[in-house]
């Protein structure tokens, strides 16, 4: 149950980042100035890769737990 | 892709992923798991890409490129009603597309050229926003204007090949051609945009 809830908490933490990523990017494609380039680029781009790989850290340490737990 | 599509699939993936971040007990089913890979790594790749490939098409426009202060009188250079401004002349017959018109001649035709000319957008950012920037008529280019991005279209051009003055001298074709003589050099093509001098020349199509 607890490592449940852990997963469901960084499930949640990704789910933030990749919002405010893509919320950033909807409004930089909408405001066309050359600083909303790099906005989209650097701000949106590294909220988007810090959720995507929080996501994939929390699957990856979720089955590692996992194992520990059946061994 | 058009823009309102991925808006709209970016708004999509919000929703979707605030579902999950709302209810994150989803992923306990098979089905939510699906859904939380599809939310939290399928989607915003995808939206990333294909905004940044937007952006990219974007970056080209003459529109974007003019929407910077500092560029308008280059802008307004392409308008001189004057055939002996390189800049105008190419502009006004449509030798380099209208709505491309600045990305076609100050791209770079080598490998990476793309990704240069951008290198080089994002240095005059860095100049507009931290450091002082420059009179328009100040502004250099950041290396001497190369030949080849002349030779890509003018290449084996009739117009190029054979004409007179670039075969008075038979020196001078092969040194155009291997960068030793730049086209825009004193005495050839050398008025191109001359912002400093724009209040005195007559504009085609003012205003527009």
């Amino acid at each position: 149950m607890e490592r449940a809830e852990r997963i469901h908490g960084k499930l949640q933490v990704s789910g933030i980042l990749v919002m405010l990523g893509l919320l950033v990017e909807a409004i930089c494609l909408l405001w066309s100035r050359p600083i909303a380039f790099v906005i989209f680029a650097s701000l949106g781009g590294l909220l988007i890769a810090a959720g995507v790989l929080f996501f994939l850290y929390s699957l990856v340490s979720s089955s590692s737990s996992k194992q520990i737990h059946d061994n | 892709m058009p823009v309102a599509a991925i808006v709209a699939l970016i708004l999509l993936s919000i929703l979707l992923a605030g579902v999950l971040v709302y209810r994150p007990a989803l992923t306990l089913h098979p089905a939510g798991k699906i859904l939380a890979f599809g939310v939290l790594f399928f989607l915003p790749l995808f939206c990333f890409m294909a905004g940044m490939s937007s952006e990219m098409e974007r970056s080209k426009s003459t529109t974007f490129c003019l929407s910077c202060h500092i560029m308008e009188p280059y802008g307004k250079s392409l308008q001189v009603d004057d055939p002996s401004y390189l800049a105008g002349a190419h502009f006004q017959n449509h030798r380099v597309p209208a709505d491309e018109a600045c990305y076609t001649c100050h791209t770079n035709y080598a490998m990476f050229g793309s990704f240069k000319a951008k290198m080089g957008g994002m240095r005059h950012l860095y100049v507009h926003y931290l450091k002082t920037e420059p009179r328009p008529e100040d502004v250099k280019l950041h290396e001497p204007y190369n030949n080849r991005e002349c030779l890509h279209c003018h290449l084996g051009a009739r117009s190029f090949e054979q004409g007179a003055v670039h075969n008075a001298d038979p020196a001078t074709l092969p040194a155009v051609k291997a960068n030793a003589l730049s086209c825009v050099s004193s005495g050839c093509h050398d008025v191109v945009h001359n912002v400093g001098t724009l209040d005195k020349v007559k504009l085609w199509n003012e205003g527009k």
